[in-house]
């Protein structure tokens, strides 16, 4: 008896109640791979924030600079950055390399004095790293070496600034001394980061140099790695470059070992693994409850199969693959469905600007939902798993019964 | 309509399985569906207490000049007679505590940190904070004591720990300066990061002596119970204190300018989140519903055959179904609650699941849900609605064939 | 007696006798410190100077061309390369900065006056103080001593009212010379904060200036200011305008 064929011919025959099971197994897999893909945006979202804007995958500073952070010690610096950056660059992996100048400085505008946190940057590298020209709100970047500044939106309010504007900075530069220096305000920036929105702007790495009486030096050099889980040997790496060039007074530090953002993302990480955990709960109930019922539906079918002196293994198997069959269909539908409604949305996002509260930190209002292979095989096996796990217990108690009680039962 | 009742009884005990089977699926929708809410809740509510019970309270009373810039702590703008005002707001049955907020220098060693300095009244303040709770080591203020809480991310950038004896430079209500030894009394830890990085508290009464108070303080922070809106209350408090033209009363949310631009950034990743929860549930219960009255097409043809009318044939089927959604979200419901329960009380300790986080500093790792009542009432109704809805699609379909062909149906 | 035992005995009668001499009546506490800040006023001054930061990080060096001219106005226009062009301009009590690459005149106030001159241990605020040491402490004579072969009063001076940064100060003054050698600044709790020591002074025409002043901060480690004047002209005539707002753009 070819059990497979049998098998197809009943799930042509039964086709409504095929449709019907296959439907439900289809729609958990597209939902449960839909929530994957959206929370692997979210997760991914926060990730490469943190990454992009405060640790890159490999950070370079002065050896005493952290201890003293609170100081904003300038002269703690990554002294000729032009010339690491092009040794940086030929480390293996490294995909890109941003120099940057952290500094607290005041801003004086009508007589009063407020606040500010400059981070000097090198426009064009930061396009691979913290990509700014994605979070202009209004103007243009500033130009390298002009004079000309882009404020977070947050502090271009609390200054009552705008485009075309100027402002004058003053603070201590790296002799303690004071420097002052009028700058264009050239865009007004929102950055993804909440945090950076009240007091941050940007200007041209040069400029902060010369403002700052430190041409040529950095107080950090962030690296981005094609693949971020070498970050260990990559820093390693850069350490033995540095100490080959005498920069023993700068080190290099993977992500992972900078202090909280690495804590604060496995926190992330354990809750939306809890989150998806939900998910696959209540979609194991929906596709186990489904498979079973079709079977307990047709204990009269079995009775009567039983009867006409089908083994109980038999039986079992040819039940089992008749679920098997749905649930592989069923479930490549749903995965299917869910890459085509996931892959456009990927790149435009899910613009969620809308005043809800929702988890997560440095998450931004627009979400891009990421597509893995990986999780896609694995919800897809997932489905199929269960659907098959659930037919099986079923089909075998109800094989065991006599087939005259099966006949009986309505 | 008795026949009914009965018919719909008689049959939900003779389907036995199906009729679990359905109420299971139904159950674990609405139970994982309250459970994620509760936990997204949860989440909320965490973020907010993180500002109201150890940062800034449900309100604030100012002196309308120190509003012009918040982030300048000074003792220059104070409220003179804190004990009229908080006469007045007794009157209106909000409980306030009164702080002082000052900067200064704390001394340790060989090092000095620059922290923001809260005197408070240990016996009071905890009418209005949860500081108390947040002990980590050591012991809370006592009220003359010359002893300093600091948070535990401070004393561990400044080496210090319970019982070591710190110098605080600061500037008094006049502008001399000034020193207090103080001896470390214990050390906590918060979910709030800004109070474990940087603030160090102080006795009032010490604060009043040493920094020429005289009884002045620079707030009186007022704490609203945590169910109501806050909007009204407000307003009523403002009324209170119309007597007092030189005061003003902010509420939390202005003050916390930091988190609204992150709430507002904050996705509805959650809302999306229950969407999807909310479908899979529905396809589970819409699924089995289906496929529960497809399967007694017959039944229905012999009943139709008895002579009962097509009106009289929904109506028990839909009967059923809200018999079997009853069952199925009452115990949707109970599960779904004792799990909440159990968020609510015991929470999730993430930590434990992340591991040590040997480096940086520690983060607060226990997660609790919150009771959103809405979702207790919203899901069990939705999934008894939906079951009923849902089973008169299968018995419309049957009513409209020929009895015969109903007879003959499967 | 010998010589030898007698020694001992003479600083200490001198100071014993220059008190008698001062409790007499010939000079009280409020005389001395008269006499102190007359000696400092100078109707107009013009120095080239030299400021010494020193951190836990290190020293760095400032250089500056100043002019005085009463108590109240001041102009600070720094020289050395890191800072060349900045100017400080003390007038009427008002604080303003000029900096080269800045496109209008700093016009400091509140907050911002409390913060320190490049990081040393002055503050803004140190420079606008207009109020006489006399009227805004009340001093007492505590003693003579003998330092480096010189005598000194020593003066308490206590706040006169709330509102003074150090509500308690001592200082040591030149018995001859009057002009501080040593100066202690205590907060409200009798602490030590921070203390000045005049290293060394010159003598210009007929005037006493202090051209080496250290100020440290006592409650750290290793953080000082040092101020040095060079070639100092005392009483003579300034250029035109040189304390006027627009001038310092110039």
């Amino acid at each position: 008896m070819n059990l497979a064929a049998i098998a197809f011919r009943n799930i042509r025959r039964n086709s409504r109640r095929s449709l019907l099971s296959g439907t439900a197994i289809a729609l958990s897999t597209l939902i449960i791979a839909c929530m994957f893909s959206i929370l692997a945006g979210i997760s991914e979202d926060y990730r490469s924030n943190v990454t992009n804007y405060i640790t890159g995958h490999v950070r370079l500073r002065n050896r005493e600079y952290d201890a003293n952070e609170q100081l904003n010690p300038l002269h703690l610096s990554v002294p000729g950055y032009a010339g690491l950056v092009e040794h940086l660059e030929t480390l293996p992996g490294v995909l890109a390399t941003a120099p940057r100048i952290q500094f607290a400085t005041a801003i004086y505008r009508n007589e009063r004095t407020y606040a500010g946190l400059g981070l000097g940057v090198d426009f064009e590298r930061e396009g691979a790293v913290m990509q700014p020209d994605k979070a202009i709100a209004r103007g243009l970047l500033p130009r390298m070496g002009e004079r000309e500044l882009a404020l977070s939106v947050g502090l271009a309010s609390e200054l009552g600034v705008d485009v075309g504007q100027r402002i004058t900075l003053f603070g201590k530069n790296k002799y303690l001394g004071l420097s002052g220096m009028t700058f264009a305000v050239t865009a007004l920036v929102r950055f993804p980061v909440a945090g950076f929105n009240r007091s941050f702007f940007l200007l041209p790495l040069d400029t902060a140099g010369r403002f700052l009486k430190m041409p040529g030096e950095a107080t950090e050099v962030l690296l981005l790695l094609a693949d971020p889980r070498r970050q260990a040997q990559v820093a390693a790496e850069a350490n033995r470059l540095l100490d080959g060039l005498g920069l023993t007074g700068v080190r290099a530090l993977p992500a992972e070992r900078i202090g909280n953002w690495h804590n604060l993302l496995r926190l992330m990480d354990s809750s939306y693994n809890i989150i998806a955990l939900f998910f696959f709960i209540l979609g194991t109930t929906v596709i186990a409850n489904t498979t079973m019922m079709v079977i307990f539906e047709r204990m009269r079918e079995i009775g009567t199969v039983a009867a006409l002196g089908m083994t109980p293994g038999e039986i079992v198997t040819l039940f089992f693959l008749e679920s098997l069959a749905i649930a592989v269909m069923a479930a490549l539908a749903g995965v299917a469905l869910a890459l085509a409604i996931t892959a456009p949305l990927s790149r435009t996002g899910i613009d969620l600007s809308g005043p809800l509260q929702g988890v997560g930190f440095e998450v931004s209002p627009v979400i891009y939902p990421r597509i893995s292979l990986r999780s896609t095989l694995f919800v897809f096996l997932y489905s199929v798993a269960v659907s098959a796990l659930a037919s099986f217990l079923p089909s075998r108690r109800a094989a065991r019964i006599e087939p005259v009680e099966a006949l009986r039962s309505l | 309509m008795k026949l009914l009742l009965a018919l719909a009884w008689k049959n939900l005990s003779r389907y036995r399985r199906r009729t679990l089977i359905t109420a299971g699926a139904l159950a674990a929708g609405v139970a994982v569906f309250i459970w994620l809410d509760g936990w997204l809740a949860g989440a909320e509510r965490e973020s907010e207490r993180n500002i109201v019970w150890y940062e800034s309270g449900s309100a604030k009373v100012l002196p309308r000049a120190a509003l012009e810039d918040l982030r300048l702590l000074s003792l220059k703008e104070v409220i003179e007679e804190p004990a009229a005002v908080e006469s007045a707001l007794q009157a209106a049955g909000v409980s306030a505590a009164r702080r002082a907020v000052l900067a200064g220098e704390l001394f340790f060693g060989e090092g000095s940190l620059l922290v923001k300095v809260i005197a408070l009244d240990p016996a009071s303040d905890g009418r209005v904070f949860r500081l108390a709770e947040t002990i980590s080591a050591g012991r809370y203020l006592a009220p003359d004591e010359p002893g300093v809480l600091l948070g535990e991310w401070l004393a561990q950038d400044l080496g210090a720990s319970v019982g070591d004896l710190v110098t605080l430079r600061a500037r008094t209500r006049y502008g001399a300066f000034q020193t207090l030894e103080l001896q470390v009394a214990g050390l906590l830890n918060c979910p709030n990061p800004l109070v474990n990085k940087g603030t160090a508290f102080i006795p009032l009464s010490l604060a009043d002596q040493a920094l020429e108070l005289q009884g002045a303080v620079s707030e009186l922070d007022l704490g609203f119970p945590e169910r109501q809106q806050p909007g009204p209350r407000l307003e009523a408090v403002r009324a209170r204190l119309a007597g007092f033209p030189g005061l003003a009363v902010v509420g939390w949310k202005e003050l916390a300018q930091d988190y609204l631009m992150i709430a507002r950034a904050k996705t509805a990743g959650s809302s999306l989140l229950l969407v999807l929860i909310f479908i899979i549930a529905a396809v589970g219960i819409g699924n089995t519903m289906l496929m529960a009255v497809f399967e007694r097409v017959r039944e229905i043809g012999m009943m139709r055959a008895l002579g009962l009318g097509d009106g009289a044939i929904r109506l028990a089927f839909l009967l059923e179904a809200g018999g079997i959604g009853l069952l199925g979200t009452a115990a949707g419901l109970a599960l779904g609650a004792a799990l909440n329960f159990y968020m609510v009380r015991w929470g999730l300790n993430l930590g434990a699941m992340i591991g040590s986080m040997d480096i940086g500093y520690r983060v607060h790792t226990v997660f609790r849900s919150a009771w959103h009542p809405q979702a207790l009432i919203g899901a069990p109704a939705f999934g008894i609605g939906a079951s009923m809805l849902i089973s008169l699609i299968p018995s419309s379909r049957a009513l409209r064939l020929q009895i015969t062909d109903c007879l003959r149906h499967k | 007696m010998n010589a030898n035992s007698r020694r001992p005995l003479r600083p200490a009668l001198a100071a014993l006798l220059l008190l008698a001499a001062v409790s007499a009546g010939a000079q009280s506490a409020e005389q001395i410190l008269k006499r102190l800040e007359d000696a400092q006023r100078f109707r107009t001054q013009e120095a080239e100077g030299t400021l010494v930061i020193t951190d836990r990080f290190g020293s760095r060096t400032k250089t500056f061309q100043s002019y005085a001219e009463g108590e109240e106005r001041m102009l600070l226009a720094f020289t050395n390369p890191e800072e060349k062009g900045q100017k400080i301009l003390r007038l009427s009590g008002e604080i303003y900065l000029y900096f080269p690459e800045a496109e209008e005149i700093l016009h400091l106030q509140g907050a911002a006056l409390k913060e320190s001159v490049l990081g040393s241990d002055f503050s803004y605020e140190d420079l606008t103080g207009e109020e006489s040491l006399l009227e805004r402490y009340e001093p007492r004579l505590l003693g003579a001593e003998r330092i480096e072969d010189r005598e000194h009063f020593v003066l308490e001076l206590k706040a006169r009212k709330r509102g003074a940064a150090f509500p308690l100060e001592k200082i040591w003054v030149d018995a001859e010379r009057y002009v501080p050698l040593k100066a202690e600044y205590y907060a409200l709790s009798g602490k030590l904060l921070k203390e000045m020591e005049v290293l060394e002074v010159k003598s210009v025409s007929g005037r006493f200036v202090l051209s080496r002043v250290i100020i440290r901060d006592r409650m750290k480690k290793d953080s000082s200011t040092e101020l040095r004047l060079g070639r100092l002209r005392l009483d003579e005539a300034l250029p035109r305008g040189i304390f006027s707002l627009e001038r310092l753009s110039w």
